[in-house]
Parts: structure tokens; C-alpha cells; sequence
């Protein structure tokens, strides 16, 4: 991506951001009372504030990437090869969420274990051994750590209950 | 219909819970949820009882701290556990009596939870700087009236702004929530900054919180709220200034679960506090920050916090404090 | 009692084995937990707090502060290898120490770290001890409009790490202001942003947000393109400072130092903003700007200077006044009351003795934290060796312990994996995360000191200049405004 299509981008998306700040979030997200003294004191004031620089940031943005020449950036990665890392990043992305559903049920420690293996594998790993080894070690280590030493209450999960 | 679903399935796990799990209470570590930060008023109790606590439970005890929204997070966490008591929650004051009366959108109510015991009391004090030249509460009254009076709290949903709306109107200034300035702070030590540093002029907080700045001389105590005098205040108490009914407002922890925790575990808990509260130790921290160490059974707590609740919604509601949005 | 009497009956306090040893063994929990990211200096002032019950108070108060001092430097050791800043203060120390580590000079800037930490540590130890009772007399004077004041000054830090743009800093504050917004309102106490869910009512975690926005989008980038640091050297080296880089960073370290005593002991302010505005000043005074946030040495110890010098003075308001700054002194002070002491005035006349202990102990105190960080250093080199395939994994594992264990809250988990891929996002298309960041811990300062200011005046505009330190901070930010203006003129100028 050159440099003036980043500026026009953001630009654009700063706007589009600060429009549906002032015309949906703040009005239907955003509660304040009926009684509020003075406008600045209200807590729509901040927010309506904030939407409206980010406004003028995007305004700002459009303007200096309109003024910047266009040059051509070097495609540093062939189509397919941007298939494949998209495809990886979709495969991260559904085990952050994954980790998130199963951790109350299948406990934090055994969680880890698998998200540290897949995110090991994923980013195609040649220390086969050491990535299986670590994976089973280093969330036994912390666990005992946190739980043992600093005291946290690390969800343990209703199957396999650690000591 | 919320509420229909909610009791059915509570029986439906507290049916379940009853006829397997509880074979012998406790059989593992209990977790403890502070729902306050570290070193605040109820996490220096919690962490200060869990010792004698721990020893009378026989298995260890975790504290964690869920911190936000004035001890909200924390709460919802436990409104929402089963009902094993293997998750219990340190209950305060500003989390379970002010914060229902005063919010309402709040996601809990104190029907939510059951208590097992309240063990700690906090009288509450009234103070200004010395170069505020306001010496007595009538001073401070007079001065209300006069208009430009401020206070400082915690925060929104504070036992400090309701503390002082209550004493405020106890004194007979009209209209407090108009007349006089709250200024909220975030958090019990900004609040008393703000009146050390001349921002608001007054506060009413627990006594341990400005206990340092009292015997320094930095502050001075216009009204303790017990019958009692307290320790290094030198203030009237309310029954002095002839308002008994300012008794109500101390602050207090106490221990709670779920509201539909078994009968068993509550009286197990019963005989634990029994037990910690009786260590030398401990009382004699706690009593060192001024607290008063008072310990009620699972009934004599409901029904302490229900009162306190009572006489504090029904100020809100006469004052129109409440917050609804 | 006179002063030499003071020092004396301080010394009798101090010299005996416990009180080193509580230092000693204070410091080393202190440095080891602020290494493991999430397990804050906070936390680990909390946790050691119950043991000190049954100690002197010296002895109890000593142990505190050495966690604390070792928290603190502890936290730019994971800032620096894995881009972790293990507490929040040492977030600066990251847009420098990173891009060394990756240089292969992760020893040079953990050396810088160590020897920037010490020397801050002195001087803010120092600053206590001779002017501590007219600093928390200064910093009794800042009331809302003056805080209002040094945080709009403050702000200005965002031109200062915006790096090539500054609209896209100014974009990336605005993200972080925006999203500061969510929570309860301070005033009203109604709901902004937070649909009715218990988790997002006391706002966003600060330490989620911080690791969501700086580690994750490395293992995320990794992902994307796994060979991408094939045959890059990250070893550590045998690249220790030398003592010529140290001088000349000297001036950096000793600003860095005032500045953090400053911003420390007006309570409520904190290390992160002392940290960021100190970086900001070394760039801004240095020969080399362009290479800061490149891997600029000097850019670590003004940060790490920042945030050390901070430790010392936050107890300036804690002894001289009894108000602790931030959490970790509200902890100390628990400490003290355990204990039957009243930090005030009154101390000053009551218990002397344990005030000049605890100022010799402290002096101590920097001279432990040069050795026992000087070994952690030499263990926590090997971090650098891990092949990337498995150390990343192992900074996600790491992370998601540590997020959980800050507030003991599965959401916060997921606020940092939402974060992480807002600053992917933010990396590729060319936003500093640093403006976010600043803005993030700013925004509700400013806007909470600007409505209580104006409570305070019934909503007059004319509060926000009473005084003298208001108009010093009007008139510092506007020059500071002007002089950005005017390099940005000049930079658009010389490239047309």
C-alpha cells in the first residue's frame, strides 16, 4: 500500500467512524440524565467531543493524502502466498475465540496446552519435540506459579482438576 | 418470568447439588471474591481474615480481586456461581446496600445473594480541614444554607455521597442533592485529598480511612455516626447531636454466596466465623484501623443489611437520587 | 532531637541483618514478578503485604519497598525481550528496547535499563529525603484546574511517538480517548458503551488493553508471515553498555529522574505518563530523533529514568501528607497503619527514627537493585535464544495467564485478543501504537478533572486559569503546540 492510499483510507474510515459515533453510538449507547445543569457537564459532551476531533482528524488525513504523490509500493508477496497467510489468520482468530468459549468448562491450564500446540503448528514450527514438550510444561509451570505461589484463582474447568 | 426461570432452575441445581456434591463441605480449596481493590478498606479485611479463616475451614482459602463499576464486576461474578459454596463473595457495604439503593441499572439485586455473616463495622465520621473554620456540625449546616458548600466522595453509588446527602438532611438542609456541591473523586483516597487540598469542603467516609489524617491534625472530625464515641475522634456521636437515626449509617463486611445456597453451608459458615473472629491477631489489626468487630449469624446479617437498605432507599427515593439510566 | 540524632537513632534502626535481608529478598521477589507480565508491581506489593503484618515496622516497610523498586525495573525486562511490558510504567521502554532486542542488542538495552533504573532510583530517593516536606506542600496546590492543566500539557507527549505522521498519532489517541469512554460516568454514574454488561461497566482493563495492543500483534504478525526474521540474529550477545553510552545518555537519565520525582509527587498521576513524557523530552533534545523508535538507546533510559524516578517520590505525599499517589502506596500505607503509624506531618516529630530508617534504607535500596538486576539480567538473557516458532507461542500462553490474573476476569482475555487485532490492524496501516496508549491512560484524567473543575465552579470557564501553575502549564503547552506547528511546516516545506 503507498503511502497516499493509507492517508485516504484512514481518512475515510476516521470519518465514517465519527458519523456513526455522532448519529448511532452516542445517542443510543450513551445515557444521561434529564436533568443535567449544563451541557459540559453532561456525559454525551465528552464523547460528542471526541467524535467530532476524530472527524476533523479524518478530514486531515483526506486532505494530505490528496496532496501526496502516488507511488506505486512494490507487491512484496505473491496472491498465493497471501491466501495461505490470510487463511492462517483466520485459523488464529478462531482459536483466540475457541479459547474463549471452552476456558470456563475446560479449565485455563488444559486450554493453554491446546492453544499452545495449535498456535506452535500454526506458525509451522520446525521444533516439533520442543513445541510438544513446552506445550504440556509451561502451562503446568505457570499454573503452579500463579496458583501456588502468587495465589490467583486460575479457573481450573469441571473435568480434570489440578491440585 | 426472568425471575420464574431463575428460581426454577436454582431448585433444579440446588435439588442437584444437594443429593451429590455435598457429601462433606468443603472437600476443596473455596475461592474468595474481593470485589474491591488491593488495599482498600474490604480488601485489607479480607486478606487480614483469611488466615484464622483458612485454619477454621481446614482448606485453603483463594482470594481473588474482580475490581470495577464500585464492586458490581466482582458481585456479579458470585450472583452468577453455583451454589456450592465453593465461590463466596467479601460483601460491603457500598456493593450491597448503598449501590441497590441508589442504582438502577444495576445488574444485581440484594435478593440475589444470601448472607452468611457480617463481622466487621465501620463507624462513619464527618470531617473538614482546620483552615476551614467550620469547628461544629451546625457550622457546617449554617454553611449549607448559606449555598456553596461541597463534598467529595468515591464516587457515584458511593456510601461517601450517601453518607453525606443522609447527614445533610438528618440536619435539616433542604434539598441537599441542589444546594450542596457533590464533587465525585475516583476512589476513598482521592476523596480525602480533595478535601485536604481545598477542592470540596467536607466529607463523611469510614473512620479508618481518615483516621491518619485526624491524628496528624490535618482534619477534624465534626460528627462520628455510632452511639458510641470512637477511638481518637474527638466528635460528637449522633446520639449526642440528638439524631439516633444516623446509626444506621456504618459501613460493614460481611460474607455472602448465592442466594440459593444450601442451609448447611451457611451454618458451617456460622461456626468458621465463630472461630476466626476470635483470633487475637486479627482483631487486634483490625482494630487497629478502627474498625469494630461484631459478628452475626446468617439471620441477624439478612436481616441487618435488608434494615440498612431499607433506610437508605427510602431517602434516595425522597430525595430523587436515583440513578435510572 | 536534632538531625545528626535523627540519623543516628535511623541508623540504629536500620543496621542489623533483617532489615537487608527484607530489602534483599524485596527487591529480588519485586524484579522476578515484574518480569512475568500481568503479575504487576501492584500485585506483588499486595501479595507480600499480609506477611509483613508479623514483622518490625522497618523491617515490614523495607520489604515493601523493595518489591516495589524491583517491580518496577523488573517490568522493562519482558518490555524489552518479548515486547510485554510487564508492568504498565515500563510501556515506554518498549518503542526502544524492542527494536534493539530484535537488533540483536537486547543486552545493551537491559544494561541501559539497569544503570537508568539506578540512577533515577538515587535521585528520587534523594529528592525525598531533602525536599520531601516542600514537595508535598507544592503538590497540596493541585486541585482539579491544575490537573486539568498538566494533563492537556501532558497530551502533547502524542506528537512525540506519533513517528512519521502525526495526523495518524493524532488518529490513534483519538482511538484510545474513544475507547477510555467506556464505563460508568464519574459524575452521573450512567452507562457509556457498556450494554448493560457488569464487565465493561468499570471501564476497559488498562493492563488488557496495554498487552492486547503490543504482544499480540507480534504473534499475530507472525502468523501472517512466519519466515519473515529468518536468519535475523537476536541473540543477546556479550553487547553489554559501555559506560561512554551511559554518559551520553547521562543528561537524558538525570531529566528523565525530575521529571519522574515531579509527576510523582503529585499523587494521582503515576509512572506510565512520567515514563512517556520523559522519552519524549530525550527525543525531542536529542541530535539523533529520527532514530528513536528505531532502537535508540537513549530512548530506554530516558524512559526506564522516567518511571524509576517516580518510586521514590510517590512516597513524598505518603509520608509527608499521609496521601498515597497510587495503589501500590495506598498498599504501603496499609502497611503502616497495621502497624500503628499515621504517615503526616506528625510523624516527621513522633517517629523520626523509623522516617531517617527508612531514608537509609532506601539510599540501599538502589545500590541492591544495580546487583540483583544485574543478575537477573544474565537470567533472563536466555529468552532471547528461544527460537521465535516457540517463543511466541509461549508469550500468548504467558499473556493469557497474566491478563487473567490481573483482574481474575475471563473478559479481560478476550479485550486483550480484540485489542491484539485492532493493533495489527493499527501496524498495518502504519499507526503508532504509543499516541493510543497515552491517550488511553490521559483521556479520563482530563476529561474527569475538566468536569470536577467545573462543578467546582458552577461551570465557569474562568477556574481552569486560577493560579500561577495553571497559566505555567497554559503557556508550556502552547509553546509546546506552537513548536510542533512550526516543525510541521517546515518538515511539508522541505518536501516540496
Amino acid at each position: 500500500m503507498s503511502d497516499k492510499l493509507i492517508q485516504l483510507r484512514l481518512g475515510i474510515g476516521a470519518i465514517c467512524l465519527a458519523a456513526f459515533l455522532l448519529l448511532i453510538a452516542i445517542p443510543f449507547w450513551v445515557t444521561s440524565p434529564s436533568n443535567v445543569p449544563n451541557i459540559i457537564l453532561s456525559p454525551i459532551f465528552w464523547p460528542n467531543t471526541l467524535a467530532i476531533i476524530t472527524a476533523l482528524t479524518g478530514i486531515g488525513l483526506v486532505l494530505s493524502g490528496l496532496s501526496l504523490f502516488s507511488v506505486k509500493a512494490p507487491k512484496s508477496f505473491n496472491s498465493e502466498k497471501n491466501t495461505r497467510a490470510f487463511f492462517r489468520l483466520s485459523i488464529l482468530g478462531f482459536i483466540m475465540g475457541i479459547t474463549i468459549l471452552v476456558m470456563p468448562s475446560l479449565g485455563l491450564v488444559w486450554t493453554m496446552m491446546l492453544v499452545f500446540s495449535s498456535s506452535a503448528f500454526l506458525v509451522g514450527t520446525t521444533y516439533t519435540k520442543t513445541a510438544i514438550i513446552c506445550s504440556i510444561v509451561l502451562p503446568l509451570i505457570l499454573y503452579l506459579f500463579f496458583a501456588h505461589v502468587a495465589g490467583v484463582a486460575i479457573p481450573q474447568g469441571d473435568y480434570v482438576r489440578l491440585p | 418470568m426472568k425471575l420464574i426461570k431463575k428460581t426454577i432452575l436454582g431448585a433444579f441445581i440446588l435439588g442437584l447439588s444437594a443429593t451429590v456434591a455435598l457429601a462433606e463441605y468443603p472437600e476443596r480449596p473455596i475461592s474468595m471474591v474481593i470485589p474491591y481493590g488491593a488495599g482498600g478498606a474490604t480488601d485489607i479485611s479480607a486478606r487480614s481474615i483469611a488466615a484464622p479463616l483458612g485454619e477454621a475451614v481446614g482448606k485453603p482459602l483463594i482470594m481473588a480481586n474482580i475490581t470495577g463499576a464500585g464492586g458490581a464486576t466482582g458481585s456479579v461474578t458470585i450472583q452468577n456461581a453455583k451454589p456450592d459454596g465453593y465461590k463466596m463473595l467479601f460483601a460491603r457495604v457500598g456493593s450491597h446496600s448503598v449501590n441497590p439503593a441508589m442504582k438502577a441499572t444495576l445488574p444485581y439485586t440484594l435478593d440475589d445473594f444470601r448472607f452468611v455473616t457480617v463481622y466487621e463495622i465501620n463507624p462513619v465520621a464527618c470531617a473538614v480541614t482546620p483552615a476551614s473554620g467550620i469547628k461544629s456540625m451546625s457550622d457546617l449546616v449554617a454553611k449549607a444554607k448559606e449555598g456553596g458548600l461541597s463534598y467529595s466522595s468515591s464516587g457515584v453509588g458511593s456510601l461517601l455521597q450517601l453518607a453525606a446527602v443522609m447527614v445533610l438532611d438528618e440536619f435539616g438542609v433542604e434539598d441537599p442533592l441542589n444546594t450542596v456541591t457533590h464533587i465525585p473523586q475516583k476512589g476513598g483516597g482521592a476523596a480525602a485529598t480533595a478535601v485536604l487540598n481545598g477542592t470540596v469542603n467536607f466529607l463523611c467516609t469510614n473512620s479508618s480511612a481518615i483516621a491518619g489524617f485526624v491524628a496528624n491534625g490535618q482534619l477534624v472530625p465534626l460528627l462520628v455516626t455510632t452511639a458510641q464515641p470512637v477511638v481518637g475522634f474527638d466528635a460528637p456521636t449522633s446520639v449526642d447531636l440528638g439524631k439516633p437515626a444516623l446509626q444506621q449509617l456504618v459501613g460493614w463486611t460481611g460474607i455472602a454466596g448465592p442466594d440459593d445456597l444450601p442451609d448447611d453451608v451457611a451454618k458451617k459458615w456460622g461456626t468458621w466465623m465463630q472461630a476466626a473472629t476470635s483470633n487475637a491477631k486479627f482483631r487486634e489489626i483490625m482494630e487497629s484501623r478502627g474498625s469494630v468487630i461484631e459478628l452475626m449469624n446468617p439471620i441477624d446479617a439478612n436481616a441487618f443489611i435488608l434494615q440498612q437498605y431499607t433506610t437508605f432507599r427510602a431517602l434516595v427515593d425522597k430525595l430523587g437520587m436515583r440513578i435510572e439510566g | 532531637m536534632s538531625f545528626i540524632d535523627n540519623i543516628m537513632a535511623g541508623f540504629s534502626l536500620v543496621a542489623n541483618l533483617e532489615s537487608f535481608l527484607a530489602l534483599f529478598v524485596g527487591i529480588t521477589i519485586g524484579t522476578v514478578a515484574g518480569a512475568i507480565p500481568g503479575l504487576s508491581a501492584t500485585m506483588a506489593v499486595a501479595l507480600t503485604l499480609p506477611f509483613t503484618f508479623s514483622m518490625t515496622p522497618i523491617t515490614g516497610i523495607l520489604l515493601l519497598l523493595g518489591v516495589y523498586k524491583g517491580g518496577i525495573f523488573g517490568g522493562s525486562i519482558p518490555a524489552i525481550l518479548i515486547k510485554t511490558p510487564g508492568t504498565p510504567a515500563s510501556s515506554a521502554t518498549i518503542l526502544d528496547g524492542y527494536p534493539l532486542a530484535e537488533k540483536g542488542q537486547a543486552g545493551k538495552a537491559l544494561g541501559m535499563a539497569l544503570w537508568a533504573s539506578c540512577t533515577a532510583d538515587l535521585i528520587s530517593n534523594l529528592a525525598l529525603i531533602l525536599f520531601a516536606g516542600w514537595l508535598a506542600s507544592f503538590a497540596l496546590n493541585f486541585g482539579p484546574p491544575e490537573f486539568f492543566t498538566l494533563i492537556l500539557f501532558s497530551l502533547t507527549i502524542i506528537a512525540g511517538v506519533s513517528g512519521e505522521s502525526l495526523l495518524r498519532g493524532a488518529l490513534s489517541a483519538m482511538f484510545g480517548l474513544l475507547l477510555a469512554t467506556v464505563g460508568l460516568d464519574l459524575i452521573y454514574g450512567t452507562q457509556r458503551f457498556t450494554f448493560e454488561n457488569p464487565n465493561m461497566m468499570g471501564g476497559l482493563n488498562f493492563i488488557a488493553v496495554l498487552i492486547g495492543l503490543f504482544a499480540i500483534p507480534e504473534i499475530i504478525g507472525m502468523v501472517w508471515n512466519p519466515k519473515a526474521d529468518e536468519g535475523k540474529s537476536r541473540a543477546l550477545g556479550n553487547n553489554w553498555v559501555t559506560f561512554q553510552e551511559y554518559r551520553n545518555s547521562f543528561r537524558s537519565i538525570v531529566r528523565g529522574s525530575f521529571i519522574g520525582v515531579f509527576l510523582g509527587s503529585i499523587p494521582g498521576i503515576g509512572a506510565a505518563p512520567s515514563a512517556f513524557l520523559s522519552y519524549s523530552e530525550a527525543r525531542r533534545k536529542s541530535k539523533n530523533k529520527e532514530n528513536f523508535g528505531k532502537g535508540e538507546l537513549e530512548g530506554v533510559a530516558a524512559a526506564e529514568a522516567g518511571n524509576n524516578g517516580v518510586a521514590g517520590a510517590t512516597l513524598i505525599p505518603l509520608l509527608a501528607l499521609g496521601v498515597p499517589g497510587d495503589v501500590i502506596t495506598a498498599i504501603i500505607l496499609g502497611a503502616f497503619m497495621v502497624h500503628g503509624l499515621q504517615p503526616g506531618p506528625m510523624m516527621f516529630l513522633i517517629n523520626a527514627d523509623i522516617i531517617y530508617g527508612l531514608f537509609i534504607g532506601l539510599i540501599v535500596s538502589s545500590v541492591f537493585l544495580f546487583f540483583i538486576g544485574s543478575i537477573a539480567i544474565r537470567g533472563f538473557k536466555y529468552v532471547a535464544d528461544i527460537p521465535r516458532s516457540i517463543l511466541f507461542p509461549s508469550v500468548m500462553v504467558l499473556c493469557v495467564y497474566g491478563v487473567f490474573a490481573v483482574n481474575n476476569n475471563l473478559f479481560d482475555v478476550g479485550v486483550m485478543f480484540v485489542m491484539g487485532w485492532i493493533g495489527f490492524f493499527m501496524i498495518q496501516y502504519k499507526i503508532p501504537a504509543a499516541p493510543f496508549l497515552i491517550a488511553f491512560i490521559l483521556g479520563p484524567l482530563l476529561e474527569d478533572n475538566f468536569r470536577q473543575s467545573m462543578l467546582m465552579s458552577g461551570s465557569s470557564a474562568s477556574i481552569l486559569f486560577r493560579g500561577p501553575i495553571t497559566w505555567f502549564f497554559w503557556l508550556l503547552t502552547s509553546i509546546t503546540v506552537f513548536t510542533i506547528a512550526r516543525a510541521g511546516i517546515k518538515t511539508r516545506q522541505n518536501d516540496s
